[in-house]
């Protein structure tokens, strides 16, 4: 019987995916290669053209496109750890025995998952306006005596972005290490347990190394979704004060619909995101071993 | 075998189910650009009877004004020309949504594009220099001897015109006339002032009623500064395009001016544009220096009522060549090259925007519009007196300043050069740097920015 469906159903399957593959061949090769070809075009009295590598020598010139590129190192530096940590906090929490109403806690936390970015974004540029919440409350409690203008400050600018965003994705983080750690075989903590391990020691040697290619997963996930930041950013500083928190997406928005139109400077500035996204997972998955 | 056949049939179904989805998007699509001059919306052309009407499509972005004004428009030739047979059909867009779709379909090769389109004459050097060819020279079909002449030379480039000019920003100061009698001051002491002068009258009001005296947007402060670089008939870029930033002494005074008013403390710096309505409508403010359109937001605050006052804007004392009056933004209409009914476009634009005062009268009426056609302005629609500002004729007001407004050139990098501004007068204000520092910074990027 197998083997005479064989070669027919192998034809079929070919058919099956033909409709998912048609699509991801229009709607994700194709651009892909275009936006490709076109980093190395230049915009000529309305026409492009074949420039070389004309896109990448401007961009080492290009002050405001290193700055962003910094600003967006500096976010990934400092939210991505933070945001993992606390996950991986909340996460061991909410899978303790003696946790009560888990399920209230599990979707408080992934709650801000569920919120468009630009509406999360608008209430974040509200709380810290002027007449927000947060200088109201500073003010009630004498610890400011004026409403402080936090987003025309380039550091508190920057701070507010990485908190909003802390808010948004940590719970996000959080659903993937609470199903990893129900994963876990319980005999590993019970056999850790008889040898004699304080929780402490259980939870650096037994659930973390069991937790890594999670670990590895999420951050992998983390970089990316911070080098690809954009909807904050516009939303809640449009870049500013003094293009301090502007970041490269946004960035590859200016070039291409605000500033006069460079599709092709903006398609070299995606691909060597792109290739610094490469670069950072072949990091990744280095330091957590080939095992994984 | 049974099995086989429900296989190849779901097979079927589903490679089927993909061309389905496909008909289906180009057909929506050919209806979209039944007017854009795609093969396909020829063809959908062709088969109609010749009885039927043509559609100009028209994209605009504000539903209360422009979008409103275009519909008005229709009207108006409707009644007049009844054997023009054409409809029109006016799009309402977002601002950002008609910039990027159009840039979108014009890099694509102009599929999905209208016939009619509303833009900016900050970004007209911008879609002219990008798109050449791509919308159609209007210089012989429109008497722009008519039309207020800083107008027609933001839509001129190269000696051809490419628009048909629309509303201004004609600037003005408005003020509370309560606050600054408070402060010892009247009517008469805000007419044709300097900007030294307003900052010393600021600096009364701010004490005696604890309000400040004007508000700016922190995060971009530009619309004070163009408006003050404009009114000295100097801009980012030369009359031949060449960025005009480091020696430019309208710059380098607007820039003095504003750092003087925040030292003074009677700048109030809004973080967005609602803050900046809400401070006005609350009362936190006292003055704004903004075009015509923002009176609206002004009119939210009921209670304010007779309280406002309307004036020319005060004039750099640094610069000789400025005066009292300026413009911030405004927009015109163009008509698209690649439109399958661009004849019956332009004749529609001729029939109703050119020669039709009754038209912009209408339009003053109903949607507050100012045109930028000078015949309109002696009509008796701008001897109104408006309650919100004391009894003041405004519109009078308006029609004073736009004929002396100094053309510019804006280039086709306005928006570069506001960002390089904007992140200068940031370094300016946290103090990382000086007048003539910040200046040379905003030349520096903008060089970069530009690749000069």
């Amino acid at each position: 019987m197998k083997r005479k469906a064989g070669p027919n159903y192998n034809w079929y399957g070919w058919i099956f995916i033909s409709t998912a593959f048609l699509l991801y061949l229009i709607f994700t090769i194709y651009p892909a290669g275009a936006s490709l070809m076109l980093a190395f075009q230049g915009m000529d009295g309305g026409k492009y053209v074949f420039t070389g590598l004309n896109n990448f020598k401007r961009m080492l010139g290009d002050t405001i496109f290193l700055q962003s590129l910094k600003n967006t190192f500096f976010y990934l530096i400092i939210q991505v750890p933070v945001m993992l940590v606390m996950a991986l906090s909340i996460a061991t929490l909410l899978n303790s025995k003696v946790l009560k109403w888990k399920g209230f806690f599990r979707t408080s936390i992934f709650l801000p998952c569920v919120t468009s970015l630009v509406a999360y974004s608008i209430l974040f540029k509200m709380m810290f306006s002027m007449d927000g919440i947060v200088n109201q409350i500073l003010i009630h409690f004498g610890i400011l005596d004026a409403p402080y203008q936090y987003l025309q400050n380039s550091g508190w600018a920057r701070a507010v972005i990485i908190i909003a965003m802390l808010w948004r994705w940590t719970g996000y983080n959080v659903i993937f290490y609470l199903s990893a750690l129900q994963n876990i075989p319980k005999e590993t903590f019970e056999a850790a347990k008889v040898d004699g391990a304080n929780a402490f020691y259980v939870f650096f040697k037994v659930t973390i190394p069991q937790l890594k290619p999670i670990i590895l997963l999420t951050t992998i996930m983390s970089t990316n979704g911070t080098l690809q930041l954009f909807d904050e950013t516009m939303n809640i500083t449009q870049g500013g004060p003094a293009n301090s928190t502007m970041t490269v997406s946004h960035y590859i928005y200016n070039q291409s619909f605000v500033y006069a139109p460079n599709f092709g400077y903006a398609s070299a500035i995606s691909y060597v995101v792109v290739f610094i996204m490469i670069i950072l997972a072949i990091i990744q998955f280095g330091v957590a071993g080939k095992d994984n | 075998m049974k099995r086989k056949s429900i296989a190849i049939i779901m097979a079927a179904v589903l490679v089927m189910s993909l061309f389905v989805g496909c008909g289906k998007a180009k057909t929506e699509n050919s209806k979209e650009n039944s007017a854009a001059g795609t093969e396909a919306g020829k063809t959908a052309e062709e088969g109609k009877t010749s009885g039927e009407a043509k559609t100009i499509t028209v994209w605009a972005w504000d539903d209360k004004f422009n979008v409103a004004v275009m519909k008005e428009a229709a009207e108006v030739y409707a009644e007049s020309n009844p054997d023009a047979n054409v409809k029109i059909d006016v799009v309402s867009l977002s601002k950002e949504d008609v910039y990027v779709k159009l840039q979108t379909a014009l890099a694509g090769g102009g599929s999905g594009i209208p016939d009619i389109v509303l833009l900016e004459d900050y970004v007209s050097g911008k879609y002219l220099n990008t798109f050449p060819g791509d919308f159609v020279d209007l210089t012989d079909k429109f008497d722009y001897s008519q039309f207020l002449p800083f107008k027609v030379n933001a839509v001129t480039q190269n000696g051809k015109v490419y628009a048909v000019p629309f509303d201004t920003g004609a600037t003005a100061l408005y003020y509370r006339i309560d606050l600054i009698e408070k402060a010892g001051y009247t009517e008469e002491d805000m007419q044709n002032l300097t900007w030294d002068e307003f900052i010393e009258i600021g600096k009364d009001v701010t004490e005696k009623t604890g309000v400040q005296m004007i508000v700016e947007i922190a995060n971009n402060k530009t619309t004070l500064i163009r408006s003050m670089m404009q009114s000295c008939g100097l801009w980012y870029y030369d009359m031949d395009g060449n960025i005009n930033i480091k020696n430019n002494e309208a710059l380098k005074a607007a820039f003095e001016t504003i750092l003087k008013m925040k030292q003074a403390g009677i700048l109030f710096e809004a973080e967005s544009t609602e803050g900046r309505a809400g401070a006005l409508n609350s009362g936190t403010v006292a003055s704004v220096v903004n075009a015509p359109w923002f009176i609206s937001s002004l009119r939210q605050a009921e209670d304010q009522k007779g309280q406002w006052r309307a004036a020319r804007i005060p004039r750099l004392s640094q610069v000789s060549s400025s005066i009292n009056a300026s413009n911030v933004g405004g927009s015109s209409w163009y008509v698209l090259e690649k439109s399958k009914v661009k004849d019956d476009a332009i004749a529609f634009m001729q029939g109703v925007w050119q020669g039709n005062t009754d038209f912009y009268d209408t339009i003053l009426l109903n949607q507050g519009a100012m045109g930028s056609y000078i015949p309109g302005y002696a009509t008796d629609a701008y001897k109104a007196e408006d309650e919100f500002f004391g009894g003041q004729k405004l519109n009078g007001l308006f029609t004073e300043v736009l004929p002396e407004v100094i053309p510019v050139n804006y280039g086709g990098y306005v928006a570069e050069a506001n960002d390089a501004i904007t992140t200068a007068l940031s370094n300016l204000f946290e103090g990382k740097t000086d007048v003539n520092g910040a200046l040379e910074q905003a030349e520096e990027q903008l060089a970069n920015q530009l690749g000069r």
